[in-house]
């Protein structure tokens, strides 16, 4: 039944070989000698300062949501870096392979990349941008912000929280791990289809992408459940839906979106892994099979991926321009319900990623018309935040420069879809680089909603500021750069410079593609202003003492509690009042009221069966891969184990004392994130679920 | 430092060398490719009309309302009926004009059938000249079934004429495009899209592939040459005296993938003028035409 893979198998190692190993090649020696190095220096670090256990303790048991939100927001950042490095090796591939004359280096026709090489850098950029770098640190993000904006101890699920993040984590490890065992696919991140089945891909490329993707997606999933049932259902006292914060939520809309989207991608993908591996025909050519089903499944996922990435970015904005406008959000209920109608039409449009198809004019008239209506609530968004700015008090601190930045690029992210809306116009420039620079548009607004993000919430969590001044270098470097890379790049989508080209055949592209390479110089240079802004920041961490509410005009709940967050956020539940709850305290002067008194605390106990379960999923991914078949019945069987030691698990967590809380509470520093819980080694063995 | 946020627009000047004839979009030649030059006109101006006085707003209401400036200061109102209707009212109405707009032109170009050359094809049927093209891995081949010879990498189309597409591909998917001339269309094996151009100006475009399609996807230009009616019966005349022939067991050998560096033409005589229809039934019955990995590795690198 399975399907025999060319190349040699063995019982034992499966496809694996030494030559599978690419250890003569210059680019991925350097990275590897790199990657080598600073692991070990991290690993050196934490047994110099004797922190293993510190780290097992603290971060990789812990279930609480703010430390597995920093976490996950690592991995983005890592994963970030990576795909970061993938671009720069495109770009200036590109920009050396330029004309059939370009000379080439280390064994390539043209430029420094063969195509073998090439084909999986890209791939390699998109798959880990969309899945690895923005998914996390926006999952870190709702991970942090949702349970202290709407006043709950934790998550819903603590504990299917953790598994969350380790599944995630090994899908990232394993697409890491296919730089230096193997490759990674060529064949795009979307999986061009029939590209990636057996005859044209025969190499364990495809199956690391569609493995890390499906077994991250499941953690994704996982998350999108846990969300949903947090906002629902463990919303403070007097914290009614419409006291809710934006980022709540946005955060309560791409969920449900993730929750019914991913799904579609784990069917369109196993599909695939049957073609693969069991020798089906679901999405062949022939033999019945349907290449434009696979395109149809994944878009009706990727679609509503786009906006389960924008949504909480959009979330982001409203509340970073709010707070440094000093007013509340222009329209709160027309954004909720512009919100809603974007997450709504997001399940409408898929079939705008292929007009070119040949769908025939009445389906392509259909997905154009919705597709324009995105505008409609997009553009109500724009519109509010343009009014929260009227008549404000506008600090440009840092997150409000990424801020308004992101407004800017929303901008011309939405001019330049509202083009690609028109078949006609499409037809001219689908599968261009005007598309890429559009949707980098987009996906750089994510991004600057993240640096935001980052920027403002870190105090809350660190209990100290990013450095204002080299953020602001950061800033400029970071925006002169975008923009420069893709004014270039949609330029050369009008001179007719089509994507996933490994050598630009036509010489009049090099103008632009200089000018590119100099924008991503400035990406360079930004980069290490972000590295020397991160060093600058922790050394004179200790300089001023920060109070619960850093920016000194936040809004929201999470600003209510000290800072950095006691890992119970909350000594006592409080009260919702209204909207922005902590202005309007700030307003009456009762920000800072202490409670009469502490009532117990029931406390989620840390669990190590996560992270073991993740190295399971990881072991068994790569098993897969390999098809190492007695590996992966092991990892399964792993997974299977721990589910069921998990299912016999009577530890129903903690009570914190009011005593305990009384003394944390009156020595603040002592509640930091960064802090270690009281001892538990005694549970409580009949404690009451909260 | 106040010179920092303009110096963010320095880039923008690299638009102005947009009237070079590099920007092919610029520069439709024929009727296809102009309505949808316009669209994007059309598009872009209707676009620029609402966002432009959006940024500019923000832009001033951003300077206006610096902390500094000690402006108006309202720190309640957050709320203007009227405001919030017309914040959902403009975008509908440029939503719905730009909608009626798009449905309308899909029309005018669609690549099956474009309203815009429906009147010449009706007038003058014997302006339409057919094409079959065939993707392989990884070039371009064209069938000319009326005239029973077939070209690698060479569109040859007489001025004047409708030139109706039928593509299909041996292996996997590509989108096939002339940005001056002709839509992008994917062409799937197994199965049959269509696309369409007019050809009124003389001259060679660029064409190629353009949805990546594996290895050899970089080098899968082909030539596209309008010529005179009387160039384009010679240029047949020389195809049909090529002593190569083009029928389907002989195109299995032009099947096997391999890139054609430098997109060398070759010319067939007696193409078999059913090849297009053998080509997509034998994708249908499960023919494919596997890539090795050492070919993916060996191809454009000089490591062999």
């Amino acid at each position: 039944m399975q399907l025999q893979a060319p190349g040699p198998w063995s019982l034992l190692l499966g496809r694996l070989t030494l030559d599978q190993i690419p250890y003569t090649n210059p680019i991925l020696q350097v990275t590897f000698a790199v990657a080598a190095l600073v692991g070990l220096a991290v690993v050196g670090v934490v047994l110099y300062y004797k922190k293993v256990g510190y780290l097992w303790r603290e971060w990789l048991t812990t279930v609480d949501h703010k430390k597995i939100g920093v976490m996950y927001i690592i991995v983005g950042l890592v994963m970030l870096f990576r795909g970061f490095a993938d671009g720069l090796l495109i770009r200036t591939q590109q920009v050396l392979a330029n004309g059939p004359h370009a000379a080439g280096f280390l064994g390539a026709t043209h430029g420094f990349l063969p195509p073998f090489h090439f084909d999986q850098v890209y791939s390699a950029h998109g798959t880990i941008m969309i899945l690895f770098a923005a998914t996390p640190i926006l999952t870190g993000f709702q991970n942090i912000v949702v349970p202290l904006q709407i006043g709950a101890r934790d998550m819903a699920f603590p504990y299917m929280n953790a598994v969350s993040l380790w599944l995630t984590t090994a899908a990232a490890a394993l697409v890491m791990i296919s730089l230096f065992v193997g490759d990674f696919s060529q064949a795009g991140w979307v999986g061009l289809i029939p590209l990636t089945e057996l005859p044209y891909s025969p190499g364990t490329g495809v199956d690391y992408w569609m493995w890390a993707i499906q077994i991250s997606s499941v953690g994704t999933t996982l998350n999108a459940i846990n969300m949903i049932v947090t906002i629902v259902d463990m919303r403070a006292p007097g914290m009614t839906w419409f006291r809710m914060p934006v980022f709540s939520w946005t955060t309560l809309s791409t969920n449900i979106i993730g929750l019914t989207a991913f799904p579609v991608l784990g069917v369109a993908l196993a599909l695939l892994g049957a073609d693969r591996y069991l020798g089906t025909h679901f999405f062949t050519a022939g033999m019945g099979g349907n290449l434009m089903l696979y395109t149809n499944l994944f878009w009706i996922w990727g679609h509503p991926e786009v906006y389960f990435l924008i949504l909480p970015t959009f979330g982001v904005l409203s509340e970073v321009i709010p707070t440094f406008s000093e007013k509340p959000i222009f329209g709160y209920v027309t954004m909720v319900a512009a919100t809603f109608a974007i997450a709504g039409i997001s399940w409408l449009v898929w079939l705008h990623h292929f007009f070119t198809m040949g769908s025939g004019p009445d389906i392509n008239g259909f997905f154009s018309v919705a597709t324009m209506l995105v505008g409609i609530p997009t553009g109500v968004k724009v519109f509010n935040w343009m009014f929260t700015l009227y008549r404000g008090r506008i600090s440009y601190t840092v997150p409000m420069l990424w801020a308004m930045f992101g407004l800017f690029l929303l901008l011309v992210g939405g001019l330049t879809g509202m083009m690609l809306a028109l078949p006609a116009v499409n037809y001219t420039v689908h599968d261009s680089v005007f598309v890429i620079a559009h949707f980098h548009c987009m996906v750089l607004m994510v991004v600057c909603a993240g640096f935001a993000g980052v920027t403002y919430w870190f105090p809350k969590l660190f209990g100290f500021r990013l450095d204002e001044g080299w953020g602001k270098a950061f800033f400029w470097t970071f925006a002169i750069g975008t923009i420069t890379v893709f004014t270039a790049m949609f330029a050369l989508g009008f001179e007719g410079e089509t994507r996933r080209l490994e050598w630009t055949f036509n010489t009049a592209w090099k103008p632009m593609l200089v000018i590119e390479e100099l924008g991503m110089v400035l990406y360079v240079l930004s980069l290490a202003l972000f590295a020397i802004m991160l060093i600058v920041s922790i050394r004179n961490r200790n300089k001023e003492h920060l109070g619960s509410d850093p920016w000194g005009t936040s809004r929201t709940l999470e600003w209510l509690t000290p800072t950095p967050v006691p890992f119970y956020n909350f000594a006592v539940t409080p009260q919702v009042n209204t909207r922005d709850e902590l202005a309007w305290r700030r307003k009456h002067g009762v920000e800072h009221t202490k409670p009469d008194a502490y009532e117990e605390i029931h406390m989620p106990s840390n669990s190590g069966l996560p992270v073991i379960l993740g190295a399971c999923a990881g072991i068994w991914g790569f098993a897969m891969i390999w098809r190492i078949w007695w590996l992966a019945a092991l990892g399964l069987l792993g997974i299977v184990m721990i589910v069921i030691i998990r299912s016999f698990d009577k530890n129903a967590g903690y009570h914190l004392q009011p005593r305990e809380i009384e003394t944390m509470e009156r020595n603040l520093t002592i509640g930091s994130i960064t802090s270690e819980q009281p001892d538990r080694s005694h549970h409580i063995p009949h404690a009451e679920a909260h | 430092m106040r010179l920092k946020p303009y110096l963010a627009l320095l880039p923008m000047l690299a638009l102005g060398a947009c009237s070079s004839g590099d920007y092919l979009l610029f520069h439709p030649i024929n009727a296809i490719a102009t309505q949808e030059w316009h669209a994007t006109i059309v598009d872009t101006v209707v676009m620029t009309l609402i966002i432009l006085p959006v940024l500019l707003a923000i832009a001033f209401f951003g300077w206006r309302y610096r902390k500094s400036a000690n402006a108006a200061y309202d720190p309640d109102w957050s709320h203007n009926t009227v405001l919030e209707l017309l914040v959902w009212g403009v975008p509908f109405v440029v939503v719905a004009g730009l909608g009626l707009y798009s449905v309308k032109t899909i029309y005018a170009v669609e690549p099956y059938q474009p309203g815009l050359l429906q009147k010449q094809v009706n007038a003058d049927p014997q302006s339409v000249l057919n094409v079959d093209v065939i993707n392989t891995d990884w070039q371009w081949v064209f069938v000319y079934p009326a005239q029973h010879i077939a070209t690698i990498d060479e569109l040859e189309v007489p001025q004047g004429s409708v030139v109706r597409m039928r593509l299909t591909s041996t292996s996997v998917s590509n989108d096939i495009y002339i940005p001056q001339l002709a839509p992008m269309i994917a062409v799937m094996p197994g199965m049959r899209t269509r696309d369409s151009f007019d050809a009124p100006v003389l001259g060679e475009y660029t064409g190629f592939g353009a949805d990546f399609s594996g290895a050899g996807f970089s080098w899968m230009q082909f030539a596209t040459h309008v010529v005179s009616q009387a160039d384009f019966n010679a240029w047949v005349q020389q195809a049909a005296a090529s002593p190569n022939q083009l029928s389907y067991a002989a195109f299995q050998k032009v099947a096997q993938p391999h890139a054609n560096i430098g997109a060398k033409v070759s010319y067939f005589s007696n193409a078999d003028p059913l090849l297009f229809d053998e080509v997509i039934a034998a994708a249908q019955a499960g023919v494919v035409y596997p890539v090795s990995a050492e070919l993916t590795k060996s191809i454009g690198s000089n490591e062999k």
